[in-house]
């Protein structure tokens, strides 16, 4: 009730309660990229102009299919790149502006496992996150150690830590990985493809973990995927991008729009929502159709 | 883990410090006692502090040498150089020698200090030597290194037969044996103006010196043996700057040498000629040159490439070979010859050789 | 968990040194000229304390003349030449690379012959020249190995072994056609030589050798990292482009330095840096000050048993140190570097 007696509609006041509490954190406007093989040819590639935000606890998928720039755009929300025109930035500030120990602070990226030369233990390999703070040649002190403990108890993986490795299975070595990102304590959390290598129960697992790790540690989480239905059901925001134009941003519900999604990934789909509101994205036809218009084919070539 | 990996490193190491203990004992002398290692450390302590006088002289390299008057002890640092304080009659007083010093046979019971290009310096200062003689063929830094410890070094520089000469009268003078010197060089002069009046109208014979076979490698003109084969009255078919050409065999055949010249190491030694004849002819390519099918073919004494006196022996030799016409009397002397293969026999000898068989050329030439 | 503290590393250098210290004695005490230990430790100690006069003649000559210099050169060259190769094993990601991967002996090896031909008079020449060789090699195959302005690991390495073999091309030519007699002193710069002693003053040249040192180490938390991947490296804050220059020049300095006063010493600088890490793990900070004190200890050995083994010849330094390294090599790699 409001102080007149009046009642404010729910969904207007929760909505502007919300926004003070949880302005965006992530701005991306009209920012716009280019790669050229050389300076003086045309661009071979362009991405752009694209527009989203973020806020905090969010969850953000960029969907499209192969070659759409989607890679292109994390590098732009991590700092490697500077967009040509357009802003993006994170608590106000342009990443690709901050040096680059600050922008460790702030932005943690999650890689693909990659062979290490060397042995290492995972313990070792988690407190490499903290290289950020402090002295560029600095030992590691009693807090960094915790931290990293505790980054690695957050994706229940505290008992991997005298482990090596290369001991390690395809979704331990990920989530150690995933460990080391949440000891640099960032603002901003990106993954590119990480289910790439998981089966299905690893997918899900994931996808939780993400979720629960935002709202614990308010993360803003960006992550390219192709998992359209994981994201749906997961997922705060999509970015639909295709061929390095920006499709469409915002809700699932509003993104998975049957003509978008079949324009974006030039295949037939269906798009039906499920029990708790959430779109979710199936093959249309399936294989009896293909069969159908194999035969109108052979049909056309024989006449 | 780590433990393992440590004890096996550990092991390692001490297996190679007990190499190394094994090694030490290989080389130290130190059977004495620790009182009696001072003692003879304190005795050749007063010996080596003894100031001795020294005049300045230039040596064959152009360096400024502060030689004793007084030599006692010597080291020399290359075969011919050994060879050469044989023949000095110094051999008393030669205290150690390179490996490999051959020449004479006796030279073999010296103390050895290393090879030429790096002899071992401790060795060397442990004979306590008053000069060490270097030729070029030694390293720069070695002489430096010795220069820098305080002992003298004699470097001679010999390129031609005529500097030959003239370091057996320097190494003479440096050591204190002038007066012998002056006859070992006045001797070995009168052995090659008589080997040049012998030769004096004989036309030269053209040789082809094999130093390797594979590759196959001959001699430039700038080098010691070309200048040693004029003496004998044969020119060398190829005519390069360089030192050690490789050639061809096709150019080999082109140039049509008279005879071929093998240098004795690497070849199986004087003796072997019939061998080596025999192999030439069964090879394609060697059998070809004239030289082989006519048979003109000899294996010469290592001694050519030498500057001691031992390189007029091996000149003498190989003009006999090269010009048996010329000395009627050589096939006399080869059947009354007993001396094993590698001594070379002053010419002068010989009537005195198939007397006394004598084997010790340098004992009897005093 | 056991971070690694300053003090851990202390405690393990500490150790090196120790076993530095013994072989040092050891080396200074064997040899063809018989010193007992007690003889050694009375010069050494009447020598720091300057009575020089106290001191039997013989005695001052062999241990300050010939054996201290010879091993403290051993401990420059291997110290050097250890850390270089542990750098560059990481800057090419490759547990192969050695110090003269990227070519810098093959340029100072040409430098030595040039010096060799052209003033054979002049002792420090081929010292000279032959760092100036190095210095040369270094600058061309930085530039050859740079990709889009920054040096890129693969490009690095491929652009060394090619520079590596022109120069070995070069190199045979002359051997061939220049006259043999001035070229012999090259076959123990090219097997390793610690018998001649430096042009430059050795403090001078230690000096070098700990800046070079401390340049690479203040970079060893970057390697820790760049080695899991240099886009993983750049996400967490290390400026991989310049870390690698840094760490180019140097190791590359710290080499040309080593070969220029001692020939080519082979297998020093791939081995020690595997055996430290299996010994003390593979961390950086760690790692680099070991290998320089492993890499004296080794080298000051193979010199110790190169002049000993079989008096009065002396092996080449090269030889002793493939003789031990090939089967130290083999066994390493049958356990694939773990």
């Amino acid at each position: 009730m409001s102080a007149q007696g009046m009642p404010i509609p729910n969904a207007g006041r929760d909505a502007a309660v919300g926004w003070m509490q949880n302005p965006a954190r992530l701005l991306v406007e009209q920012a716009s990229y280019a790669y050229s093989a050389s300076d003086r040819d045309a661009p071979d590639f362009t991405l752009g102009p694209v527009t989203f935000s973020a806020r905090q606890r969010e969850i953000v998928g960029i969907l499209g299919p192969n070659a759409s720039g989607k890679s292109t755009l994390l590098r732009l929300l991590s700092g490697e790149f500077k967009p040509l025109s357009g802003r993006v930035e994170l608590d106000g500030k342009p990443p690709s502006q901050l040096p680059l120990r600050e922008r460790a602070q702030r932005i943690a990226m999650v890689h693909q496992e990659s062979a290490l030369m060397f042995p290492l233990r995972v313990w070792e390999y988690v407190l490499q996150g903290r290289y950020p703070y402090g002295r560029r040649l600095r030992f590691e002190n009693e807090a960094d150690c915790l931290m990293a403990e505790n980054a690695l108890a957050q994706v229940g993986a505290k008992q991997l830590l005298d482990r090596r490795m290369d001991q390690l299975s395809g979704g331990e070595g990920q989530r150690v990985i995933l460990a080391r990102a949440l000891a640099q304590q960032p603002l901003l959390l990106l993954l590119d493809e990480p289910t790439q290598h998981l089966d299905i129960g690893g997918k899900v697992e994931l996808m939780r973990r993400l979720r629960r790790l935002a709202e614990e540690n308010r993360y803003t989480v960006v992550v390219v995927t192709h998992e359209l239905n994981l994201a749906a059901e997961f997922f705060d925001s999509i970015v639909l991008v295709q061929r390095g134009k920006c499709l469409a941003s915002g809700k699932p519900a509003d993104v998975y729009r049957r003509e978008l999604l079949e324009q974006a990934f030039e295949t037939e789909l269906d798009v039906e929502m499920n029990a708790s509101g959430k779109p979710r994205v199936i093959l249309r036809g399936g294989a009896e159709t293909e069969a159908a218009e194999g035969s109108a084919e052979a049909k056309t070539e024989s006449q | 883990m780590r433990r393992k990996q440590i004890g096996g490193a550990c092991g390692v190491i001490a297996l190679l410090c007990g190499a190394s203990i094994y090694a030490a004992q290989n080389t130290a002398d130190a059977k004495a006692t620790p009182k009696q290692q001072t003692q003879q450390r304190t005795k050749r302590e007063s010996e080596m502090n003894t100031k001795q006088m020294t005049r300045e002289v230039i040596d064959e390299t152009g360096r400024h040498v502060a030689v004793p008057v007084n030599v006692q002890r010597i080291v020399t640092l290359a075969p011919n150089l050994a060879e050469i304080v044989y023949a000095l009659g110094a051999q008393d007083r030669l205290v150690g020698v390179s490996n490999y010093s051959d020449y004479p046979p006796a030279a073999k019971s010296k103390p050895r200090v290393g090879m030429q290009l790096n002899p071992n310096l401790e060795a060397i200062i442990a004979l306590r030597p008053d000069i060490v003689l270097v030729t070029a063929v030694n390293r720069y830094e070695t002489a430096d290194e010795l220069a820098r410890l305080g002992i003298a070094v004699y470097g001679t520089d010999p390129h031609t037969v005529e500097d030959t000469l003239e370091s057996i009268e320097h190494v003479g003078g440096v050591i204190g044996a002038t007066a012998q010197a002056k006859s070992v060089v006045a001797n070995l002069r009168q052995r090659l103006n008589a080997l040049q009046s012998k030769l004096t109208n004989v036309p030269v014979t053209r040789v082809f010196f094999v130093v390797g076979e594979s590759p196959l490698i001959s001699l430039g003109e700038h080098t010691f043996i070309a200048d040693a084969l004029r003496y004998a009255g044969a020119q060398s078919v190829v005519h390069a700057k360089q030192d050690w050409p490789q050639i061809s065999l096709e150019e080999v055949v082109r140039l049509n040498p008279d005879y071929l010249v093998f240098a004795s190491s690497g070849f199986g030694g004087e003796d072997s000629t019939a061998k080596q004849l025999a192999e030439l002819r069964s090879e394609a390519g060697w059998r070809e040159l004239a030289a082989v099918r006519e048979g003109r073919v000899v294996v010469v004494s290592d001694e050519i490439d030498l500057p001691a006196p031992g390189l007029i022996d091996a000149i003498e030799k190989l003009a006999r070979r090269l010009h048996p016409n010329v000395f009627e009397d050589a096939a006399r002397h080869a059947r009354l010859r007993q001396l094993p293969v590698f001594i070379p026999v002053h010419a002068h000898l010989q009537s005195a050789v198939s007397q006394h068989s004598c084997r010790e050329a340098f004992a009897c030439a005093r | 968990m056991r971070p690694l503290t300053p003090r851990r590393i202390a405690g393990i250098c500490t150790l090196l040194v120790g076993v530095l210290f013994i072989v040092v004695v050891f080396s200074l005490q064997v040899g063809a000229y018989p010193i007992s230990v007690r003889d050694v430790a009375m010069t050494l100690l009447r020598g720091a304390l300057g009575h020089w006069n106290n001191i039997p003649s013989s005695d001052r000559l062999i241990v300050f003349g010939l054996r201290l210099p010879r091993i403290a050169l051993g401990i420059l060259v291997g110290a050097a030449l250890s850390v270089s190769g542990a750098s560059f094993q990481a800057l090419l990601r490759n547990p192969l690379a050695d110090p003269y991967v990227l070519g810098v002996s093959s340029g100072a090896a040409l430098g030595a012959i040039l010096a060799l031909v052209w003033l054979p008079q002049f002792p420090w020449a081929m010292q000279g020249l032959a760092f100036l060789g190095g210095l040369a090699t270094i600058a061309a195959v930085y530039f050859l190995g740079r990709r889009k302005g920054q040096l890129d690991s693969t490009t690095l390495l491929l652009a060394g072994i090619i520079t590596a073999s022109f120069l070995s091309a070069i190199i045979m030519f002359l051997m061939t056609t220049v006259s043999g007699r001035d070229l012999r002193g090259m076959a123990f710069w090219l097997m390793g030589d610690l018998e001649t002693a430096p042009a430059i003053g050795l403090g001078f040249l230690f000096l070098v050798l700990l800046i070079g040192i401390g340049a690479i180490y203040t970079t060893s938390s970057d390697l820790n990292l760049i080695l899991t991947g240099e886009q993983e490296a750049r996400h967490l804050g290390v400026n991989v482009p310049r870390v690698k220059l840094v760490v180019y020049v140097s190791a590359s300095l710290l080499t040309g330095l080593a070969v220029s006063v001692s020939g080519a010493i082979g297998y020093v600088g791939l081995l020690i840096p595997h055996v430290m890490r299996m010994l003390f793990g593979s961390d950086y900070r760690v790692l680099i000050p070991a290998s320089a004190i492993g890499g004296a200890i080794a080298v000051a050995l193979a010199d110790t048993l190169a002049r000993t083994v079989v008096a009065p010849t002396e092996l080449p330094v090269g030889a002793v140190t493939a003789a031990i390294g090939a089967p130290v090599f083999i066994y390493l790699l049958r356990r694939r570097f773990a």
